[in-house]
């Protein structure tokens, strides 16, 4: 009997030993998300010690190396916005297309080749979209252009905006391919039997009950081009440009992330910490674009589990 | 029943899904202005019959189907003719309410507009007014005619549904078991609207309750293993059927 | 369409070929990203199928004592501009490391200058006008060649391209990822099992999982930003070293290998656990002898997948510093190491042209590792999947 409540107790002991290992684990995750906010914002704290914030989200001026430096980050967030639009006007309208393809008309056999096909996209490791970008796509954009009597940069955003727009297909048709194929049939047969098109169907009945999971893709892709930097790195300025001028060579957060940290300045320069300034502009943005993306992919959810159609 | 004006005619209607022979050269007439009953067991093959009547077996894509489905002297399935139409002027209600996840208004609107029966405007107004009103459900939803058709009870819903099938103004309204999802009170209130629109439609519906077939069918077709087994009056089936079949399953014998 | 018939509709012609108009868009679109990535390929294939051969030229070295002084008096002048630089420079060290070749003479293939190379192949080459002439009599005597290009895959990084090799780049790759593994696996893994057999729904798990999907949708640079401010900055691990990279990509995989471990760990029917709790089994052993066992191929999918991703992964390894010029591989994660995509990366911002094509070509072995790794994932999958 002994033996059989020591045993019991050693169980015990050994469950909760494994129980706390577990919790210990997950816990990392949260550290790390605290530990990247926290890092960031540390040294981004520093930076603003030294700098202006007002003069870093409204000032023109970015000159990091000289003395008397500014901090004028409104053309890197300039540059960083006009890519990202580029990048998902080439990339919405490809992905959906795709998407609708690929769960309205394609049999379930062509489905299940093409939806890994195009996520191969996705698998392709950035740099390799930034060679691609640099030494293909720029210069053929620039003979183009030259053709037709325009100047454009070899460092164009037109030429990194639609390389990443490439990039984000996958991710803008994946999901709304899910979530299209999730939209009840019964609606479908519903519209059909009223005497609709398919096409009609499609556009005004599948496509609006999907939109919730369409514009949460959407703002997966813009968080994902924002952030995006190995292709903005190799193929667009460095040069903080306040244009409209897509031909025009321009520069993005990330782009001066890794600048800044390239460099041989000191840790604790303002020209370093401008680097965590950013980050953090960065870091916010994308979090808050995807915490209201999976808010409304649950909503999505919700709503077609609720209603049982 | 001579007295009887015949609004479709099938003529040896054969189906297959794939290798699977699912309706048997069926020969039926369906009359203007009365609710046909097509009832039977599960798999008998009403609901894939009714389907013919308006196309939507071609969606799926393995379905093979010969004969003839006259419809006003027409054979529907004729190479001239074009499904989308077909659908047009053959109305259905499904199991499932499945309103859009649009507005009440928009729901039944949108295949009217699209159509070009009416103009957006006074005339749409009027015509999303009149099939909710001969849909009986008027009266329920007509302060809330912005609020999305999907936040209505499942028997306004269904409601809803076959007001948006008016709008198009059909000649016929198929019903594929249209109460089997309601509760009883919606189930009457949709029994009393069938009712009431067979004065100004063809009404053709499949349905897994016998009591609801006697209560509001005039005809009645007995379906089993893909054949059509007896059609004949309602009253008749069920109180003096010919087929042993028939009997069998109208006294619950299988089913 | 024959207009005689009742269900005849004027609006439908229009309406079908609206209907048509836009089935071809779909098509187009799809059409379109297909071609992007046949192209894409194609273009690196074309840019980098170059790489495979090196250009050598036959020449006649001597090894004395004038070679050792200075490699260039190793070769007839006329040639030496011709040559490899960095193949000229191992000479000396030839000589030294085998005495008996001193004062011999001997005519051997001897790596070309990388614009040799660049003629060779027919590419945009700078060559002065006086080698040109020297090039184009060797060549007519049959002293230039094209050769499998060994270096490529034997050497590390060079300044001299024509010298220069991923095999620096490919160690550092598989140590870095094996600190990624080494610490992400476990970690994972252990998350997906608590949060999947023992949390509880409440707000904790809730807030594990928000977390965990956050961190999946941060951006990678950001992991790169963390790891200078943590790991570099604070705990003072050297810069540029696997470790710090493999503990940066670790934390980016995380995400990853926890999502596809929960749905390993989901997909085993409860069934199973019940009747490991019927024989009296704790939650522990139900868990590690009988949940896990079946759920584990499914894991190792997540984890090759996962692995994957890390391995193409360059702009958080830029941020601590792998971008490093290394021409030897590391020997331990503590040195300064770089990865395989951080090579293509200092390559492509090299200004020779050689370097274009070793770019290519590290892109073309970059990829077939990842798509190596990614069909084992799903050769795995389809293995070993149960359908219960």
């Amino acid at each position: 009997m002994a033996t059989f409540e020591s045993k019991h107790k050693y169980a015990h002991l050994q469950e909760d030993i494994i129980r706390y290992f577990l919790i210990l684990a997950a816990t990392i995750s949260i550290l790390t998300t605290f530990g990247i906010l926290f890092s960031i914002l540390f040294e981004a704290i520093e930076f603003f010690k030294l700098k202006s914030i007002i003069y870093f989200f409204t000032g023109t001026e970015w000159t990091p190396g000289v003395e008397n430096s500014q901090f004028g980050a409104l053309p890197i967030f300039a540059g960083t916005f006009m890519i990202t639009a580029i990048a998902i006007a080439v990339a919405l309208p490809i992905g959906l297309g795709s998407a609708i393809y690929m769960s309205e008309y394609a049999s379930p056999n062509a489905r299940n080749i093409l939806k890994p096909l195009l996520e191969v996209l996705a698998g392709i490791p950035t740099v390799v979209y930034g060679f691609f970008a640099a030494i293909t796509v720029a210069p053929f954009i620039v003979k183009i252009f030259a053709a037709i009597g325009v100047e454009a940069s070899f460092n164009s955003a037109l030429a990194s905006g639609v390389v990443m727009g490439i990039m984000i297909i996958p991710y803008i048709s994946s999901l709304s391919d899910d979530v299209i194929t999730a939209v009840p049939d019964s609606l479908r047969k519903g519209s059909l039997a009223l005497g609709m098109t398919k096409a009609e169907t499609i556009k005004d009945i599948v496509i609006p009950s999907a939109l919730p999971g369409i514009i949460s893709a959407t703002l997966l892709g813009i968080s994902k081009a924002l952030g995006e930097t190995m292709i903005v790195v190799m193929a667009a300025g460095l040069r903080p440009n306040l244009s409209w001028n897509i031909l025009e060579d321009m520069t993005t957060v990330t782009v001066r992330i890794v600048d800044a940290l390239t460099g041989d300045q000191a840790f604790n320069s303002p020209a370093t910490l401008s680097a965590f300034a950013l980050g953090l502009a960065l870091f916010i943005v994308t979090l808050v674009l995807n915490i209201v993306s999976v808010r409304l992919i649950q909503k999505f959810k919700e709503k077609y589990k609720m209603s049982s159609l | 029943m001579a007295k009887n004006k015949v609004k479709i005619a099938v003529k040896d209607l054969n189906l297959w899904y794939g290798d699977k022979h699912a309706l048997h050269g069926l020969d039926i007439e369906l009359y203007k202005n009365k609710i046909t009953a097509l009832i039977g067991p599960s798999g008998c093959g009403k609901s894939t019959f009714l389907r013919c009547l308006n196309r939507m077996n071609d969606l799926i894509s393995s379905t093979r189907i010969e004969g003839e489905v006259i419809i006003d002297g027409q054979n529907i399935y004729a190479k001239e003719v074009d499904e989308v139409s077909v659908r047009k002027r053959i109305g259905m209600v499904f199991q499932q309410p499945n309103p859009f996840p649009k507005s009440i208004y928009e729901n039944v609107a949108y295949a009217p507009l699209k159509h070009g029966i009416v103009k957006k405007g006074s005339d749409c107004d009027e015509l999303v007014e009149q099939s909710l009103k001969s849909a009986g459900i008027w009266n329920e939803v007509k302060d809330i005619l912005k609020e999305p058709g999907t936040g209505l009870s499942g028997g306004q819903q269904q409601r809803l549904c076959i007001a948006r099938t008016i709008a198009v103004k059909p000649d016929v309204i198929l019903m594929d078991e249209p109460t089997s999802a309601l509760d009883p009170i919606s189930t009457e209130k949709i029994e009393a609207l069938m009712l009431e629109l067979k004065k100004e439609y063809t009404i053709i519906t499949v349905t897994h309750n016998m009591q609801q077939a006697a209560r509001i069918a005039d005809m009645t077709a007995f379906f089993h293993l893909g054949d059509l087994i007896e059609y004949d009056e309602t009253e008749k089936i069920f109180i003096n059927p010919t087929q042993k079949k028939t009997e069998d399953y109208i006294t619950g014998r299988f089913g | 369409m024959n207009k005689d018939n009742i269900f005849y509709d004027p609006t439908l012609k229009k309406r079908h070929f609206k209907s048509k108009l836009f089935k071809y868009f779909t098509i187009a679109s799809l059409v379109v990203s297909l071609l992007f990535l046949g192209v894409f390929l194609l273009d690196m294939v074309i840019k980098g199928s170059s790489a495979i051969k090196q250009t050598y030229i036959q020449i006649e070295v001597s090894y004395n004592q004038e070679s050792i002084d200075s490699y260039r008096n190793a070769v007839d002048k006329r040639y030496l501009n011709l040559l490899s630089r960095a193949a000229l420079r191992e000479i000396p060290d030839q000589i030294q490391a085998n005495p008996s070749l001193m004062d011999t003479k001997a005519v051997i293939w001897m790596l070309a200058d990388d614009q040799v190379d660049m003629y060779a192949k027919e590419y945009y080459y700078k060559i002065s006008e006086k080698d040109l002439e020297t090039l184009k009599e060797l060549e007519q005597n049959a002293r230039v060649k094209q050769k499998f290009n060994t270096i490529f895959f034997t050497q590390g990084d060079s300044k001299t391209p024509e010298y220069s090799g991923i095999l620096s780049a490919f160690i550092g790759t598989i140590m870095t990822l094996t600190v990624t593994m080494v610490v992400a696996f476990p970690i994972g893994v252990a998350t997906a099992v608590y949060l999947e057999e023992f949390s509880k729904q409440n707000w904790w798990s809730e807030f594990l999982e928000i977390n965990i999907n956050n961190l999946a949708a941060i951006p990678s640079i950001l992991f790169g930003l963390l790891g200078l401010a943590v790991y570099i900055n604070l705990l003072g691990l050297p810069r540029s070293s696997a470790l710090v990279g493999g503990l940066t990509l670790a934390l980016m995989t995380l995400p990853i290998i926890v999502v596809s471990s929960r749905a390993a760990l989901r997909s085993v029917p409860a069934s199973i656990r019940q009747a490991g709790y019927a024989l009296g089994l704790t939650k522990v052993q139900v868990v590690k002898d009988h949940v896990l066992p079946l759920a584990f191929p499914g894991i190792m999918t997540g984890n090759i997948i996962g692995l994957a991703h890390a391995m193409g992964e360059t702009a958080p390894l830029i941020i601590v510093g792998m971008i490093a010029f290394i021409p030897d591989s590391p020997t331990s994660v503590m040195e300064a190491a770089t990865v395989m995509p951080a090579q293509l990366f200092t390559w492509a911002g090299m200004p020779e042209r050689a370097y274009i094509e070793r770019t290519a070509a590290g892109i073309l072995v970059l990829l077939s590792v990842l798509i190596s790794l990614n069909s084992l994932a799903v050769y795995l999958r389809k293995k070993f999947e149960v359908k219960w």
